[in-house]
This record gives structure tokens, C-alpha cells and sequence, in this order.
């Protein structure tokens, strides 16, 4: 009588087990698809298109939505803004968190919780669209780089996260080394940083994915076309078609030679295959850097 | 005199190692903050923040959003979308970590894991420029509507599809990564606790139910406090490039408002004013969600 239960337990477990491997298939499925389609139908014809006919694989394969668009946009210059931008925004983050968390990991330092507590009040406190909009203007920063690279690069997060993994590492090393003459700086630099590189590396390659996907600062402080990031660009063709002086675009969509949404996908390629051909490199930096997060934190 | 001598001498370069850090901090974030006066005053570009008149009376501004007609409008839409996002966002994300933790073959949940982090990595641009796509009479979502026999329509036309986009697209990007946490929570639990329950015959629904559950309940209270602290900070980056003159002053929320009005129309004072007030709601959201914790359940409270 029990081995009869617990068999249909096992059976039941079992069925689950099945039924889960199909659901989690599934999500993946629905993960995956709306970029399969996207890419699809950004290499199919206008006819096509429009009798929508396209799923997940090119149908009437051609060319011409991504020809447009890179004769049109200075998509390559677009790409050089924002790396130009992501670079310079990563190394400042880099550089200027770690040494703040440094010098809040000694213990002697004086100020110790005083400046612990003004970074702590901006986790939860912050002055708002129009104040920082106000300050960036004052400080003449509008149209210029600087107002994406230099406002979001202290992070308290980011700080305290640091300062966790440093009081990690053995005090007796610092004292070792000051003892040979070693300087602060050469300490972070030669001791403290390459032992927490992990944690350098997930916070540098969030810090570019940041930059790479942000569109409203740039919304909000360039003007200038010529400097606009990749997302800007992006914005532009999907939401303001019709005004767009795409060159002969709006001609060969009215007969029927381009297919619009084709040119917005196409778009929606440029801006996201960066991202996605180095994705499988550096995915195990993310999930990483958030479970040091969760521990340490 | 001698004692700030000393102190540099002994701790100099610990502040200089300070100065870059301390210097962006305040001027990004500390001006803006002290900027936020100007809710209370007559901003002029010429005259600065402090030289800028006070207002008379001293609340004007926000007697004039109250007084706006769209105003309770603003307020409910961005109420309603923060409660359903939170509601339909931040279980899936648990439900979604035990589901996983119950997957037997470590490779296939390394690789659905792996997938299910693509689209957090996808920008609102790109999220939005998918949705104004796929919602188009051509696009994917109305291939689905056909395939079961619905009409095509045109769902970036107005305002009806707004929501199930907003949250749908929500959902499908934050499932996955907001399900890391819960996993590293996961993953601290003592293995032996499994052992002693497969003895005493339990089930796979009571090891969830009395392990893997509690073990997960510290992290999604923090979670559960931030993200009420939350309601009000509407995706408006996200909003912004959903709205379009079909439905713009249906979605407005109070992010969108304060955008319109503060940047687009200059409006320094006034637009201040009104996120000042959606800031300081939203503290005492989180103020009282953690108090509600505190009473129910002490040790899980954020402070």
C-alpha cells in the first residue's frame, strides 16, 4: 500500500518535472522570438511585409531596408559617439568609485562616516529632472559629452560595493606594504584592485551597457545631430518617419520598393547587434556582479 | 592649526585619493538637490537659485497643479501603472526562481537562465521601437491576433493597448534578472535540510512550501519595500517614447508632466514643484511600507 503511494508520487514528480522542461521552453521561446522576427522581417520584401507573411526567417530575401538606412544616418558616426562616450564614462566610473570605497575601507581615516552618510543620502534622494537639468546648463555642459559622462559617475551603490569586497581582503596586506614603502594609491593600484577584478569587470561592463542603451540624457542635453549617441539615432527613424529627410525613402515606400516598418527593424539591428554579438562573452560578468550584490550587500 | 597639519601629513593622500569623487558628488548631486528650492520660488536664470523671489503664496505652484483639470488624471495614471507593474512584475520574478530551482539538469538551466537575461539588456528604445512595431497593422502582435481569428488593428492608435504593452514589455524584460537575487538566496540554503525532508517524506510542494520559500523571504521583503518606494517613479524615459498625439494626454503620468512642462515648455519652478511632490509620496511610501513590515514581521524590515 505505501510503495503504491509513494509510486505515484514519483509518477507525479516526474510528469511535473516533464511539464516544467516544456514551460521553460516555452519562455525561451518568447524570449527569443520577437528578435527573430524583428531580424526577419528586416531583410524580407515590402509585399511581404505588409501581407504579413513574415515569421521568424527572411521571406524575399533583401538588402535594401539596411542600404537606406546606412545612407542616410552616419550610423558608423553614431556608433563612435557612444563608444567614444562609453569608454570615457566606464574608466571615470571605475577609477572614481574604487578610490573613494578605498579610502573609506581604512580604518583610521577621519571622515570615514560623514562622507559614508552624503553618499548614502543620494541612494535615496535626488534633485530631479529640471535642478540637474538646470545645473548641467549653468556649468555650460549642454550639447557637450560631459553632461552623459560626468553626472552619473559617482555611485553610492557602486562605492559600497567596493568598500564590501575590500574589507574582504586581509588588512595585514595593507600594513605589509606600507611597511615597504608602498604609497596609498600604488596600494589600491598593485594590491587591492587586481584582486577584485570580478568585481571591476561587472561593474565596467555595466557601466557600458548603461551608456550604450541611454537615450534621455542625450535627449535632454545634445542638440548637436552630429553628437548624438546610436539610441538617438534610433529614435529618430522610428518616431518621426514621416518628417525624417531619409533620402529617397519616402519615395521608394510609396511605391511599394521599401517596406517602413523593414527600415525600423533594420534600425532596431544596428542599435542592438553590438550588444548582442559580445552578449556570450560577458553574460557570466553580469550574473556575477549582482550575486556579489546579493551576498555582500 | 598643529592638529589640521598632522592630518594632512598623516592622511593626505587618503583625501586627495577623495577630491575627484567628492567633487562630482556635489556638484551633481548635491546643487540639483539645494536646486530644489526653487518649487518655492520665482526661478530666474539671471538671478540664480538663491537670488530668484520667493513666491507669494509660498505653495503656489502646487496649488496650481492641484488646481490643473488633468492633474488627478496625471496622479491615477501613474498610480495605476506603478501598482499593476508592481503586481504582475515582482511575484513573476520569485515564481520564475523557484521554477528554476526545481529544474533538474544544471546545463538546461544554465542556458534558460542565460536567455531569459537578454531582453534586461535591451534599451527603452529599443523596447519601445519593438512594441510601436509589433503593434503596427503589419507587425507581430497583430500576425497573433489573426492567427486566432481576430481582426488587425492598429495598436499604437490611442490608447487602449497601452497597458498590456507597458507591463507585458515589462515583464518580459525584468522575469529573468529579477529572478538572479532570488536565486543567490537560493543557493545559501543548507542542503542537508533536503536531506532531512526527503527522510521524513516530504513532498516537492512542501520542500518549496517550507525551504526554499522562507529561505527566499528575507530578500523579497527588501525587495517588496524598495519597490513600493517605487510606485510613483513610472517608467516615464519608457512613456515618453510610447506616447504619440493619438494618446498623449491619456498616458501622461507625473514623470511625462514634469517633462513636458519643465523642459519642452520651461516651466523650471512649476515642474519642480510637482516631482517634488511625487518624491516626497513616494518616501512615505517606503516609510510606511517598512513600518507595516516592522509590526508584521521585525526581523525583515529594511531598518
Amino acid at each position: 500500500m505505501k510503495k503504491k503511494q509513494s509510486n505515484k508520487i514519483y509518477i507525479g514528480s516526474r510528469a511535473f518535472d516533464v511539464a516544467l522542461v516544456i514551460f521553460m521552453l516555452a519562455l525561451c521561446v518568447v524570449f527569443l522570438y520577437p528578435f527573430l522576427n524583428v531580424l526577419a522581417v528586416s531583410f524580407s520584401s515590402n509585399s511581404m511585409i505588409t501581407t504579413g507573411q513574415v515569421t521568424f526567417y527572411p521571406k524575399e530575401f533583401t538588402t535594401k531596408a539596411y542600404q537606406v538606412l546606412f545612407e542616410a544616418e552616419n550610423i558608423f558616426r553614431a556608433y563612435g559617439n557612444t563608444i567614444i562616450i562609453a569608454v570615457a564614462a566606464t574608466v571615470l566610473n571605475l577609477v572614481v568609485n574604487s578610490l573613494m570605497a578605498y579610502v573609506l575601507m581604512v580604518p583610521e581615516f577621519r571622515f570615514k562616516k560623514l562622507i559614508s552618510v552624503l553618499l548614502l543620502i543620494t541612494m535615496f534622494f535626488n534633485g530631479g529632472t529640471v535642478p540637474t537639468y538646470l545645473t548641467i546648463m549653468n556649468l555650460g555642459l549642454l550639447n557637450s559629452w560631459w553632461a552623459l559622462i560626468l553626472p552619473n559617475a559617482v555611485s553610492a551603490y557602486n562605492v559600497f560595493m567596493y568598500r564590501a569586497f575590500f574589507k574582504g581582503i586581509s588588512p595585514e596586506i595593507r600594513e605589509a606594504a606600507k611597511i615597504d614603502g608602498a604609497g596609498e594609491l600604488q596600494i589600491l593600484a598593485r594590491i587591492y584592485a587586481p584582486l577584485s577584478k570580478a568585481l571591476y569587470a561587472s561593474f565596467g561592463l555595466f557601466s557600458i551597457v548603461g551608456i550604450w542603451n541611454n537615450y534621455y540624457d542625450a535627449l535632454l542635453y545634445i542638440k548637436d545631430a552630429n553628437k548624438q549617441p546610436i539610441q538617438m539615432i534610433l529614435r529618430k527613424i522610428v518616431y518621426s518617419f514621416a518628417t525624417t529627410s531619409m533620402g529617397d525613402a519616402q519615395v521608394m515606400i510609396g511605391n511599394g520598393e521599401l517596406n517602413q516598418l523593414g527600415v525600423q527593424y533594420a534600425t532596431i539591428i544596428a542599435t542592438i547587434l553590438p550588444m548582442l554579438l559580445v552578449y556570450p562573452f560577458i553574460q557570466k560578468y553580469f550574473a556575477q556582479g549582482m550575486q556579489v550584490g546579493a551576498v555582500k550587500g | 592649526m598643529g592638529k589640521i597639519k598632522k592630518l594632512f601629513k598623516n592622511q593626505g593622500t587618503l583625501l586627495l585619493m577623495l577630491v575627484p569623487g567628492l567633487v562630482l558628488l556635489i556638484v551633481f548631486k548635491y546643487v540639483p538637490m539645494y536646486g530644489v528650492l526653487i518649487a518655492f520660488k520665482n526661478y530666474k536664470a539671471s538671478k540664480g537659485v538663491w537670488g530668484s523671489d520667493w513666491l507669494d503664496p509660498l505653495f503656489k505652484n502646487f496649488i496650481t497643479f492641484f488646481k490643473n483639470v488633468n492633474c488627478w488624471n496625471i496622479i491615477w495614471n501613474t498610480i495605476k501603472v506603478g501598482v499593476v507593474s508592481l503586481v504582475i512584475t515582482f511575484p513573476a520574478a520569485i515564481i520564475f526562481a523557484l521554477l528554476l530551482n526545481e529544474l533538474k539538469g544544471n546545463r538546461f538551466k544554465k542556458g534558460v537562465q542565460t536567455i531569459s537575461y537578454i531582453p534586461h539588456f535591451i534599451s527603452v528604445v529599443v523596447i519601445c521601437s519593438m512594441l510601436n512595431g509589433f503593434g503596427s497593422t503589419t507587425g507581430l502582435f497583430n500576425d497573433i491576433r489573426e492567427f486566432f481569428g481576430m481582426a488587425r488593428v492598429d495598436m499604437n492608435n490611442g490608447s487602449k493597448y497601452f497597458m498590456a504593452e507597458y507591463v507585458g514589455s515589462a515583464l518580459w524584460q525584468t522575469v529573468g534578472w529579477g529572478s538572479i537575487v532570488y536565486l543567490s538566496a537560493l543557493s545559501n540554503v543548507d542542503t542537508s535540510l533536503y536531506d532531512v525532508a526527503n527522510i521524513d517524506g516530504a513532498n516537492r510542494w512542501h520542500k518549496v512550501r517550507h525551504i526554499a520559500w522562507p529561505a527566499m523571504v528575507p530578500t523579497a521583503t527588501v525587495m517588496l519595500i524598495m519597490n513600493v518606494g517605487n510606485i510613483l517613479n513610472s517608467d516615464y524615459t519608457k512613456i515618453l517614447l510610447m506616447q504619440n498625439d493619438t494618446n498623449r494626454s491619456a498616458l501622461d503620468v507625473i514623470g511625462t508632466f514634469v517633462y513636458q512642462q519643465g523642459i519642452v515648455q520651461g516651466k523650471f519652478s512649476y515642474a519642480t514643484a510637482v516631482n517634488l511632490f511625487s518624491s516626497i509620496v513616494s518616501c512615505i511610501l517606503v516609510v510606511g511600507a517598512n513600518m507595516i513590515i516592522r509590526k508584521t514581521n521585525p526581523e525583515n524590515s529594511l531598518w
